[in-house]
């Protein structure tokens, strides 16, 4: 064989071995992409419970922020107030949105036309892109800017933010309830409304919530929407819902801030406590959304 | 019944109880915010915590009620006295500053101390400054530790060829009313460029939020200067600037400066107000140092079930709770100031 | 069938007499005026935005957008100096985070052995749920000094020439530590989305193309990536309006400076930081206003952003449609 031959058959080989070459190269930064990712989580959380680990004690929760700071005051060093306060205003929340949500969902699933189906989805999907300081502004000139901040105000702002998850996450599963359920019900002269709450709904219960408790999780740890709304609180632990009452991430945004170590880890002693809800949360939200998928499947035999 | 008639009824059972457990934390909430609480909340100026904060114990014990305090900076505290939501709203700035302000309050001037200026260098130098090279720092004009005019000030002293970093307020601040307006006094350009207020268009540096925010930025910078009531400084071991007075003297921030400065004015205005900034040359004020101010308390006339604890509590502070301040370098209120608080605070009713 | 062949079919069954009458009626109307409030709530959204900021539109008008003054003493304020920086830390976190999240995608739908898929798309999915104020926490107290000491003076030696990476200064607050925290806030939104998309890459196509010779770069490239192009577009445009309505993580690491600044390492503010680092009092009732116009330009971006995300995903699936 010539060296002319040889050429033509090293040639292919060459570019053969660059292309592998960059296929390599680019699973060596996808590979290098996932590490990043699972790093950064790695580190985040690492900081958080190591920082966090050391203030975690029963007077978090027992005591509250009054005074708890540089200066010899009666050192309380807790979070008791936020915690409080972050119950009662992620409740009232809850309160507002989910009747509503389900409402909604009903109405988009059962007796809307196509057309008003997919509006009100636009809406739903508008309203969650809106930032959440823009929500927060929203409700203060609504409410605060004429009453003055208060548990009920950050209450209805958290609300707005739950609203298109607790809908959306109800429409998916009643779209998932089998027609021939409806269509048995009915059969047997059963009116709507006694189909649709007494039938329908029901098979739903495990997916409606998972998506109450995905949207308890998402809004427990938001603080755009509360600055405007409910935030300038008198320290003691309070619990009228008139006046603005303290919130874990409220109080870790102005704690971040803070020169003192002491003031410091109480911020991270509440992300911890935090973070441990929202997973505890989520993965609740996961299981139950498991089981109730399982259950609907079975269901359809 | 459906298959997870079960799972129903738990869900239904926790959501009507959690209903119920909502409810009565609201009723009980409310009911107990009617009734006298036992307690005295307030908020607002940085500047003042350290004395606020302090008061709680003796408080509790010689009045028997307790103290909270949230030090979210003096703008806050007045929007929360505006809108009730607090006892008495704490500022360094006098409510004409504010806009909304509370046009119903009575303004209180309770305590009295000074703005010091902070840095971080290697070395305990205590360098020397005067306003209008602080001023021009703060402009962005001077960059570098070792610029001339430093230099000049500060003989012998080696300064390094290091970039200064200027710290600021980001939040409505009534210490960073003190100190613009100090700023205003000994420059020209300032007073024209940026001017005075509770908050301005710094022209360089970072923001922080509070005078904690401040010290703890200035704390981690080298190089970096800032602001700050003087009980942080000393607090956190930061360097603190000696200031020249229009006397020529260079003077610290100790209780013999504010003393000589709190001479400029001992009747407050109408409205309660006192301007102690920048003293004039004269033998009264030649030790006085020229960043001190009053700090006020702000309380609605009408003060609702509480005002009885809060007028115990202002009549306290003004009298017993001056002498916990020279610790914390606030000095007692001269006598005549004291005596206008007690005319104030008699127009305080529930 | 649908719910309408459904209520369509019940129609013509006998109800069960008034009583179920007026059952459906009242959840139909109870239903029919939630779903309206919905509506009724993001136009109320839009209105009071624009009430609030009222004052302030009929003292600056639009010249508002540019101006970069915010000057609480002589009352001018503007919003220019804070939209420039609400772009470029968006737009420096969409330059990070889009190859990182395509490449997470890709792992996990293609490269990743079977076990390690699930436990990485978790963790991916608990990086979104951390909460901004936790993510801006940690970016104060160890992200920030760690860039200032250890990656800015890097950046700069090695980049200087830039004007981007000049002098890093002693400041831990700054806009490339804020670029960096909106990095890995947006960072799993996109990679969650693409990765769906390409899991929906219909097998044959991609063995089609491997059974052809190619790499399996090239066949990402040449068929995963054109596939779901819409769709990933969509899932950056998404991240996108993330970045810009995000004051809080923001707020707590860029320094709260107000101007323009081309360096990254010195501090800057966005608008959603302006926002959010003014919300305990600001000085007067126009600055309060002109915080609230501020609002508004986020509260039109962010639906402009949105309805493009929506268009686009429409237009994609209908394009999917007719091709499958």
């Amino acid at each position: 064989m010539s060296a002319a031959d040889l050429n033509l058959l090293q040639r292919p080989n060459d570019r053969l071995r660059r292309r592998r070459l960059v296929n390599l190269g680019m699973e060596v930064l996808a590979w290098l992409a996932a590490a990043i990712a699972v790093a950064i989580l790695g580190i985040v959380v690492w900081s958080v419970a190591k920082k966090g680990a050391g203030a975690l004690n029963l007077d978090l929760f027992t005591k509250s922020q009054a005074n708890a700071s540089l200066f010899g005051g009666p050192v309380r060093q807790g979070l008791a107030n936020a915690f409080v306060g972050t119950l009662i205003v992620v409740g009232l929340a809850t309160l507002m949105a989910l009747p509503f949500g389900i409402l909604i969902a009903i109405y988009v699933n059962e007796f809307a036309p196509r057309a008003i189906k997919s509006l009100v989805g636009l809406t739903l999907d508008v309203l969650a892109g809106v930032p959440a300081i823009v929500i927060g502004i929203f409700v203060f000139s609504l409410i605060v800017v004429a009453h003055g901040q208060s548990a009920y105000a950050g209450g209805f702002a958290l609300a707005v933010i739950m609203l298109p998850f607790v809908a959306r996450a109800t429409i998916e599963v009643l779209a998932l309830v089998p027609n021939s359920l409806r269509e048995a019900a009915l059969g047997v002269g059963a009116p709507r409304w006694r189909v649709t709450l007494g039938v329908v709904l029901p098979q739903t219960i495990g997916g409606v919530l998972t998506g109450a408790t995905l949207a308890v999780a998402r809004v427990a740890g938001e603080t755009a929407p509360l600055l405007y709304t409910c935030s300038l609180v008198a320290q003691g632990t309070h619990w009228n819902p008139s006046q603005p009452l303290q919130t874990i991430p409220v109080a870790i945004f102005e704690l971040s801030e803070s020169a003192s170590t002491d003031d410091q880890a109480l911020a991270w002693a509440g992300a911890l406590v935090l973070i441990l809800f929202i997973l505890f949360a989520s993965l609740g939200a996961r299981w139950l959304a498991t089981r109730s998928r399982r259950k609907m499947l079975g269901a359809v035999r | 019944m459906p298959r997870n008639g079960k799972l129903v009824r738990i869900t239904l059972v926790t959501a009507a109880a959690a209903a119920v457990a909502v409810v009565a934390v609201v009723t009980a909430g409310t009911a107990s915010a009617r009734s006298s609480s036992g307690s005295v909340n307030g908020a607002g100026s940085t500047f003042v915590a350290p004395l606020v904060l302090k008061w709680a114990g003796p408080v509790q014990q010689a009045l028997g009620f307790q103290l909270n305090y949230n030090p979210v900076g003096s703008g806050g505290g007045v929007s929360a006295i505006t809108n009730k939501q607090v006892d008495f709203g704490a500022s360094d700035a006098p409510l004409s500053q504010f806009s909304p302000t509370c046009t119903t309050c009575v303004q209180i001037p309770w305590a009295l101390a000074a703005t010091g200026v902070i840095y971080n260098l290697p070395g305990d130098q205590h360098l020397h400054m005067t306003g209008s090279v602080l001023a021009q720092i703060f402009m962005g004009k001077i960059t570098k530790w070792n610029d001339p005019a430093i230099k000049k000030l500060n003989k012998g002293h080696n300064l390094p060829s290091s970039s200064i970093t200027v710290v600021h307020r980001s939040d409505s601040s009534g210490t960073s009313f003190n100190f613009t307006d100090y700023l205003s006094h000994v420059s020209h350009a300032w007073k024209t460029e940026v001017g005075t207020g509770t908050a301005v268009n710094w022209p360089a540096g970072e923001g922080e939020k509070g005078s904690s925010g401040v010290a703890a930025a200035v704390n981690s910078t080298n190089g970096a200067i800032g602001y700050v009531d003087v009980y942080y400084a000393v607090h956190n071991h930061l360097g603190l600037m000696v200031m020249k007075n229009r006397s020529g003297k260079f003077v610290q921030p100790r209780a013999k400066g504010i003393l000589a400065a709190a001479l400029l004015d001992t009747h407050p205005a109408k409205d309660g107000s006192l301007s102690i900034v920048n003293p004039p040359k004269s033998k009264q004020y030649r030790n006085a140092y020229p960043i001190c101010t009053y700090t006020y308390v702000d309380v609605q006339k009408s003060s609702g079930g509480n005002a009885a604890n809060i007028k115990k509590l202002l009549n306290w502070a003004i009298t017993k709770g001056q002498s916990y301040g020279p610790a914390l370098i606030f000095e007692p209120l001269p006598k005549g100031v004291v005596a206008f608080d007690k005319k104030q605070i008699k127009k305080i009713h529930s | 069938m649908t719910s309408l062949d459904v209520s369509a079919d019940a129609a013509r069954r006998p109800f069960s007499g008034r009583r179920g009458r007026l059952g459906d009626l009242l959840l139909q109307g109870a239903a029919g005026i939630a779903a309206l409030g919905a509506l009724v709530l993001v136009g109320l959204i839009a209105w009071k935005v624009i009430q609030g900021a009222r004052l302030s539109i009929s003292t600056f008008g639009l010249s508002f957008v540019w101006n970069t003054t915010w000057d609480q003493v002589h009352n001018v304020f503007g919003a220019g100096a804070f939209l420039y920086g609400t772009a470029v830390t968006s737009f420096g976190a969409l330059i990070l985070a889009t190859p990182i999240a395509l490449g997470i995608a890709i792992f996990l739908t293609e490269l990743a052995p079977r076990w390690v898929r699930g436990p990485v798309t978790a963790l991916v999915e608990t990086l979104a749920a951390i909460p901004s104020v936790v993510i801006g926490l940690w970016g104060i107290l160890v992200l920030g000094p760690a860039l200032r000491d250890h990656v800015n003076p890097v950046l700069h030696s090695v980049l200087g020439f830039i004007p981007l990476f000049g002098p890093p200064g002693t400041y831990g607050s700054n806009v490339f530590t804020a670029i960096v925290v909106l990095t890995i806030m947006i960072l799993p939104i996109i990679a969650s989305i693409s990765r769906e998309l390409f899991l929906s890459v219909p097998a044959e196509l991609k063995e089609g193309a491997l059974g052809l010779g190619t790499t399996r770069w090239e066949m990402i490239r040449g068929v995963v990536f054109p596939y779901s192009r819409g769709g990933v577009a969509a899932a950056v445009i998404l991240g996108f309006g993330r970045a810009i309505g995000e004051a809080i993580a923001v707020a707590q690491v860029i320094g709260a400076f107000t101007g323009i600044s081309i360096n990254l390492f010195h501090p800057g503010n966005t608008a959603g930081g302006q926002i959010a680092l003014n919300a305990q009092g600001a000085s007067s009732g126009l600055e309060t206003s002109s915080l609230i116009y501020l609002a508004l330009i986020l509260l039109v971006f962010s639906i402009v952003v949105n309805l493009l995300a929506q268009f686009i995903v429409r237009r994609s699936a209908r394009r999917l449609w007719t091709a499958t």
